[in-house]
């Protein structure tokens, strides 16, 4: 299978004034095209944390990370928001889905930002313009497509969920990204949500990172690595 | 820009569910709107008061006054004025004998008064200060029918008639055919040196000057210009030429192309005076306080844009979650700085565009004079749509009728307070437009209440019903303003306050205060643009 990211001897570390908190202590892990790995570990242990940085929300301290060679902790903040906006897909705990937006919107919106680049979508962009057309295909995907229109408010908890996770594909990404994306609903629901996550990695060969507690999404991830004191437990 | 207009305009109109203009958007907008809104009425009443008081001044006011520095008297008049008139932009000049003399009343022994006379030449001075329309009786200086019956009635020696201006008549309590008597000037008596011997001339009084100025009519009086040249020894000569421009805004500019044509001899030392330096300090006073106003007025607006300010910066943190979502999206820093700009230049714009739309139309109000509804009906549109507003909101009767209550209380306090205000006596007044104010807030107050309970569906159907009825109300309430009931009419020489739009102020204002709220965007925006995105997630 083809290495799609490469973390090398990654640390990160937080202060506080002059105290230092070691979270991540030198992390190796490779990531393959088109696999779903599961990362576990006790909380507090720096999942959420190892997840910004390879999200590039965050900056790590020490090592590098590197996105098909390309080593994106070279990157300026510019390139950094271009690239989360081309190549990531997040999914959270809490939905994080826009209040004033309806579903349709919510889904389209990275769609949206993306087309606010006009100079790269004219030089051989090898997606649609239309992030509404993406965004309905999608939400159809996941079984949504009667619920288009609707707020986040009319949503239940699976239903926002499946929505953030089609919010996270529009813009075919390299990888997505999952912190506990079940951490928050409940034990049926939660395998609704799975079995469309299964379903779109089968479909688009999409590539997941997933961050759990929960064993039975471990259960169905190709591979699983546990974070342990910072670093990744063979 | 396309998608910041898109977040922009939602943060704009609605929380949560699909709705109308959110109600913090209208507050602001209100804010801003009300302070443009008030620079522009108060302006219009400035310029107004200013280009009536001109108008008025002007109207029986010569634009030019041309004499020598020492007031002396000049000969060869006929060609100076006809030289002046020859100059491009004049439209007549007319010969004057202007001085101040000591008057007293026949049979009385003392000087009554000391007033400003001019010898005139009527049909001329018609053209320049419009004399003859000011004139109550008769300005046949000669012939007048009162001049004939006092000569023969007294047999005495009468050099003409006079027109006195009418409070001036007043004060020395003068009618038609009175002789007055003008005291020339003072000879040393030959028999008695060191005394003087007044020489006194008789005037008929024909005529009364009414041109309602209390400039003109409490000093001055007007003899033919003959009479004037003789009782000053002074044949053929005059002492003034008092001249009328087709434009009396050009007159310091064209003073001097006057002086020059008048061509005065190397010794004579001509001077001129325009009406704007004898009221010089009329208008410098206004300009002054326009000045004053428009300081206090931006200030209106930069507190109108401080609430902008600060309702910006409150969504900023209401929305911070939303900001670290959309960078993690990957929106750009300006991306986000966009959208909170946009936001707050909208509402800055709405608010102006309203409040410019409400000053105008107060502005039109005050200065249309058209029979209006009876202000019940305006008391009866407030209630009915408050209450359809409270009633379709909360569905409730109850709510209902304790409203309507509230609105009747309004209602019939408005309906003791109208004819009240006609009365004005000012502490009554002042406890008056208190109450109503308090009324008026509790009012707001539920009406917000409601507003945000009502459906969405209703809101744009109650915004335009809403608007309108603003419209309708102030259409019966405000009216020109009459001076003459306040007892001003004398003071401002006007009858009804004046209102003129100087539409350069208002593209100037416009200008200014969506500048003003313009900048006040940029620092809760780049304070948005500034969250880190996991901070801002994570934000609670
Ligand atoms: N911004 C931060 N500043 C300081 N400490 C942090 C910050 N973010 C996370 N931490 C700390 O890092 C550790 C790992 O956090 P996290 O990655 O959220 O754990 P997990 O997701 O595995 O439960 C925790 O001890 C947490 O308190
Ligand atoms: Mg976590």
């Amino acid at each position: 299978m083809d290495k799609l990211i490469r973390i090398d001897n990654l640390h990160k570390s937080f202060y506080d004034g002059d105290t230092e908190l070691k979270v991540l202590k030198g992390v190796n892990l490779d990531i393959h095209q088109a696999e779903v790995l599961a990362i576990m570990g006790a909380s507090g242990v720096g999942k959420s944390t190892l997840l910004h940085i390879i999200g590039t929300l965050d900056r790590p301290t020490e090592g590098n990370i590197f996105y098909e060679d390309e080593d994106i902790t070279a990157f300026s903040e510019r390139e950094l928001t271009r690239f989360r906006n081309d190549a990531i897909g997040f999914v959270f705990q809490f939905h994080q889905l826009l209040p004033e937006f309806t579903a349709l919107e919510n889904v389209a919106m990275s769609g949206l930002i993306r087309n606010t680049r006009k100079v790269e979508n004219k030089n051989g962009n090898r997606y649609s313009s239309d992030a509404y057309e993406k965004a309905e295909i999608l939400l159809e995907s996941v079984g949504l497509s009667e619920r288009l229109g609707h707020f986040p408010s009319q949503l239940s908890g699976g239903e926002r969920q499946r929505v953030a996770i089609a919010r996270a594909l529009v813009n075919q990404p390299k990888v997505v990204l999952a912190d506990e994306p079940t951490g928050n609903i409940d034990d049926k629901t939660s395998e609704a949500v799975l079995d469309v996550l299964q379903d779109i990695n089968e479909r688009l060969k999409q590539t997941f990172i997933i961050v759990t507690h929960d064993s039975r999404l471990s259960e169905r991830a190709n591979r699983t690595v546990h974070l342990v004191d910072g670093k990744i437990a063979d | 820009m396309k998608f910041e207009w898109f977040v922009a305009s939602r943060y704009l109109l609605s929380r949560r569910k699909q709705s109308f203009i959110s109600i913090i958007s209208i507050i602001s907008i209100v804010g801003v709107g009300l302070g443009v809104a008030t620079v522009i009425l108060v302006i219009a009443v400035l310029d107004g008061v200013e280009h009536g008081l001109k108008e008025r001044f002007l109207a029986n006011e010569a634009h030019i006054v041309l004499r020598l520095i020492d007031n002396g008297f000049y000969s060869d008049y006929e060609n100076k004025i006809e030289a002046i008139e020859d100059v491009e932009g004049v439209v007549a000049a007319s010969p004057v004998v202007y001085s101040q003399l000591a008057v007293f009343r026949e049979g009385s022994k003392q000087i009554e008064d000391v007033i400003l006379i001019k010898g005139i030449v009527p049909e001329v001075e018609d053209k320049v200060t419009s004399f003859t329309k000011f004139v109550n009786g008769s300005y046949d200086f000669q012939n007048d029918d009162l001049i004939k019956q006092a000569r023969f009635l007294n047999d005495e020696t009468i050099t003409g008639g006079i027109v006195l201006g009418s409070r001036l008549a007043q004060r020395l309590t003068v009618a038609k055919g009175d002789v007055l008597k003008l005291v020339v000037n003072m000879t040393e008596d030959q028999l008695n040196p060191g005394a003087y011997i007044p020489l006194i001339r008789n005037f008929v009084v024909i005529g009364f000057y009414e041109s309602e100025l209390t400039v003109y009519d409490d000093h001055i009086a007007y003899i033919d210009l003959k009479a004037a040249q003789k009782i000053y020894n002074e044949v053929g000569r005059v002492n003034s030429i008092f001249i009328r421009l087709e434009n009396a805004e050009f007159a310091p500019k064209m003073s001097e192309e006057i002086e020059e044509a008048a061509q005065f001899s190397v010794l004579d030392m001509p001077t001129t005076r325009t009406w704007m330096e004898k009221y010089a300090p009329l208008f410098s006073a206004l300009e002054l306080e326009k000045i004053a106003t428009v300081i206090i007025e931006a200030l209106i607006i930069l507190v109108a844009a401080f609430n902008i300010a600060s309702t910006l910066i409150m969504t900023v943190m209401e929305k911070t979650r939303d900001v670290g979502m959309l960078r993690t999206l990957g929106a750009s820093r300006g991306h986000i700085m966009g959208i909170f700009m946009i936001k707050g230049s909208v509402i800055g714009m709405l608010g102006t565009l309203a409040g410019t739309t409400l000053g105008l139309y107060i502005c039109w109000l005050l200065s249309t004079n058209v029979m209006r509804p009876s202000p019940w009906i305006a008391n009866a549109c407030i209630g009915i749509l408050s209450c359809s507003v409270i009633g379709i909101a909360y569905r409730r009767i109850g709510t209902v009728s304790v409203t309507f209550i509230i609105f009747a209380t309004i209602f019939s306090i408005n309906m003791f307070i109208t004819p009240f205000l006609v009365l004005s006596s000012t502490m009554r007044t002042v406890l008056i437009i208190l109450g109503v104010i308090a009324l008026v807030i509790f009012w707001i107050i539920v009406l917000i209440k409601s507003w945000q309970k009502l459906s969405s569906i209703w809101k744009p159907t109650f915004f335009a019903l809403g608007l309108l009825a603003i419209g309708f109300i102030l259409f019966c309430y405000v009216k020109p303003i009459s001076l003459e009931e306040l007892g001003l009419s004398a003071i401002y020489q006007m009858n009804q306050l004046p209102i003129k739009v100087n539409w350069f102020f208002v593209g100037f204002i416009n200008a200014l205060s969506f500048a003003i709220c313009w900048l006040a965007t940029i620092y809760p925006a780049w304070q948005a643009s500034n969250l880190k995105p996991i901070e801002a997630l994570q934000y609670e």
